[in-house]
């Protein structure tokens, strides 16, 4: 017998699973993304690499930037052109408003509704109306500063390879000063909401997350040693599911919020860290509903941090001087932290400019085997106890902690 | 009191910021939602209680069955559609691919393929008719609110027909054709963006679909020659949010 799960609905892109059940028990899940196949390798191979950054972009509109970033690196690093600290900072600001953007409309509007019982944030907000305002505040935050560094609330053009079209200017800076400030009581507050969830789904094994908080030169995972995804990531095609499954090491394993807290939480912020500490008991355990504690931290982090960049950025003064990049035959990858975690750009560039090889891997992808696995612990735990509508709810909720993106997971290629 | 329009939003393949973009709007959402009821938003809410909507929106490509079965669905029991977003208007990125869908599918999957059924991704507008096309990658949000507005008040929205130059000229932005040399597709692109890219001092990438009628892309193609972009570069650049013809 099968349960079939509908398309599950408050996460982004189109997916659904199958329970698969024999002699009265749980034999496996199969989560199928059924969102159709987007083409993206394709679609840059050949091009000019100035364009590509760009077109990234449209993969997801969620984390837009951190496409365009990971791209921007990953061509910078084939032309072998380094950037100075202002265009660091500038894109990590841009990073953390993306963090701030979409960790509040996951936590406040799709994950909120499942704490209250509501189907939704909008039917939520009779009763919890502040609650959903402040989660809107702290989007829209987000969203300005995606605005200031990316050039648009979604799939924005200001990130180039060697700087930006346009820089921030200081009233901009500090505004982005102020608010960080006065935000920061709410994100606490979100943190103190999220700490009361049971933990549900299973308990992950190994974590994977970048060797920088935002991003890096290589990976990172709860083994020693960094690494490139080469090495330990292994990626194949399933015959249910548009989306590939990837392994580490030949095992499930998870990237996102929670395994950032867990391998990196020496890099936090102060209060972000102070918060892990008291926390850390809970999300050791590795329960991937976690995640959703993990990410209202990380708003804490993501206020700290844009505070400090604004004040350094202020301080020294912007430049807004791109550095001139030259094309080159060459190979790069650029490896960065979307919300929901590790991206990987990865490009091979010819003499004249053109984008020969391309292969990217994004966070839903990598999680797409721990998901399951998390999936079917869930069902093996619930059925038979709970009422199948029940499950299937609860099921949904496990799938949302991974705050999956499922439109960017489709469009793998290998040559 | 009159009753709330009901409203849908149907997602199909595509990156989901169309669908997120309504998200955005944030205190205006709330301003529909005196004259709206929103019945279907996978994206937005676990209830789906519809079968009849007066308005549905919706977003994306038909890129597999399932696309084309939602959209035949939202089409039977709408009164008015909406092509959102350039996926739907123009078939957008991933519909730009040239290749046969056999081909595709086998550079992405391997040899094995894939068994699950994919169609070469194509614009809704391709498969049924529609009352309004609202492009954009994503499309303005102060637009849709607009076109609901109007819709919501009897009023047929009007599309917007004219270049993303005009923009440029009503915010007076310096155009990056003439002054930096950039390859913008200003001057054949459809307006209504407010020029935002132009904003940053960068090129029109043509993100709201190629403008038909009387603008003219040769001398936009001459132009691009002259300040030195080959053909190669000048076509693709031109065919990368519109395989399809509007
Ligand atoms: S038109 Fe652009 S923003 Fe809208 S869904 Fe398609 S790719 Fe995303
Ligand atoms: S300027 Fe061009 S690329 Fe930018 S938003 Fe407008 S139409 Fe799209």
């Amino acid at each position: 017998m099968i349960i079939e799960m509908r398309e599950f609905t408050r996460v982004e892109g189109n997916g659904k699973a199958e329970i698969v059940i024999e002699d009265g028990e749980v034999k496996d899940v199969r989560l199928q993304i059924v969102e159709g196949p987007r083409f993206f390798e394709l679609l840059t191979l050949g091009r000019h690499y100035y364009d590509v950054p760009d077109l990234e972009a449209r993969i997801c509109a969620i984390c837009y930037l951190s496409h365009s970033v990971a791209s921007v690196i990953g061509i910078e690093r084939a032309f072998g052109v380094e950037v100075p600290g202002e265009i660091t900072l500038l894109r990590e600001l841009g990073l953390i408003g993306e963090l701030l953007e979409s960790h509040a409309l996951h936590l406040y509007l799709l994950v909120a509704p499942d704490v209250f019982g509501y189907p939704d944030a909008i039917r939520m907000a009779t009763k919890h109306g502040e609650l959903v305002k402040e989660g809107l505040a702290l989007k829209a935050f987000g969203n300005r500063i995606r605005v200031m560094v990316g050039g648009r609330e979604i799939h924005g053009i200001n990130v180039k390879p060697g700087g930006f079209g346009r820089y921030p200017t200081v009233e901009e800076l500090e505004r982005v000063e102020k608010e960080s400030e006065a935000l920061l009581r709410l994100a606490r507050r979100a943190v103190r909401l999220f700490a009361q969830l049971d933990p549900y789904g299973a308990q992950a094994r190994h974590f994977v997350a970048t060797d920088g908080y935002l991003w890096g030169e290589r990976l990172v995972s709860d083994e020693e040693g960094a690494f490139h995804y080469t090495e330990r990531i292994e990626e194949r095609s399933l015959v249910y599911s548009f989306a590939k499954q990837s392994r580490y090491k030949g095992e499930a394993f998870f990237v996102g919020a929670l395994p950032r807290l867990l391998l990196k939480s020496e890099m936090l912020t102060p209060t972000a860290k102070r918060l892990f500490e008291e926390h850390r008991e809970k999300l050791s355990s590795g329960y991937v509903s976690y995640n959703n504690l993990a990410q209202a931290i990380e708003l804490v982090y993501a206020l700290e941090r844009a505070n400090e960049i604004a004040k350094t950025l202020l301080d020294r003064g912007i430049e807004g001087e791109n550095v001139p990049v030259e094309p080159r035959e060459g190979e790069g990858i650029g490896y960065v932290e979307a919300p929901r975690g590790v991206l990987i750009h990865h490009y091979r560039i010819d003499g004249s400019g053109k984008v020969a090889y391309s292969n990217i891997i994004t966070p839903t992808a990598l999680n797409h085997a721990m998901m399951e696995a998390s999936l079917l612990e869930e069902a093996r735990k619930l059925y038979g106890e709970a009422d199948e509508r029940a499950m299937i709810g609860r099921l949904e909720e496990t799938v949302r902690a991974f705050d999956p993106c499922i439109s960017c997971s489709v469009h793998l290629v290998k040559f | 009191m009159m009753d709330k329009l009901k409203l849908a939003v149907f997602e199909l393949t595509d990156c989901g910021g169309c669908a997120l973009n309504i998200l955005f709007l944030y205190e205006k959402l709330f301003d529909l939602l005196e004259f709206y009821e929103i019945t279907e938003f996978h994206m937005a809410t676990s209830l789906s209680e519809g079968n009849h909507y007066d308005v549905a929106l919706v977003t994306g490509t038909v890129s597999t069955q399932r696309d084309l079965n939602l959209l035949k669905e939202a089409r039977n029991h709408s009164e008015y559609l909406i092509a959102l977003g350039t996926c739907a208007t123009h078939g957008s990125v991933q519909g730009s691919v040239e290749l046969p869908i056999r081909e595709k599918l086998k550079a992405v999957y391997g040899d094995g393929g894939n068994p699950m059924r994919a169609l070469d991704s194509k614009p809704v507008v391709e498969y049924v008719a529609v009352d309004f096309a609202l492009p954009g990658c994503p499309y303005d949000k102060e637009e849709v609110y607009q076109v609901l507005m109007d819709i919501d008040k009897g009023i047929e929205p009007v599309r917007k027909d004219y270049p993303v130059c005009i923009e440029c000229k009503l915010n007076e932005y310096e155009c990056v054709l003439v002054k930096k040399g950039l390859p913008c597709l200003g001057p054949i692109t459809y307006g209504g963006c407010k020029a935002v890219c132009v904003r940053s001092g960068l090129g029109c990438i043509g993100c709201r679909g190629p403008l038909p009628g009387e603008v003219n892309p040769a001398g936009e193609y001459e132009i691009l020659k002259d300040l030195g972009y080959d053909d190669e570069y000048i076509v693709r650049k031109f065919k990368t949010f519109a395989r399809w013809e509007p």
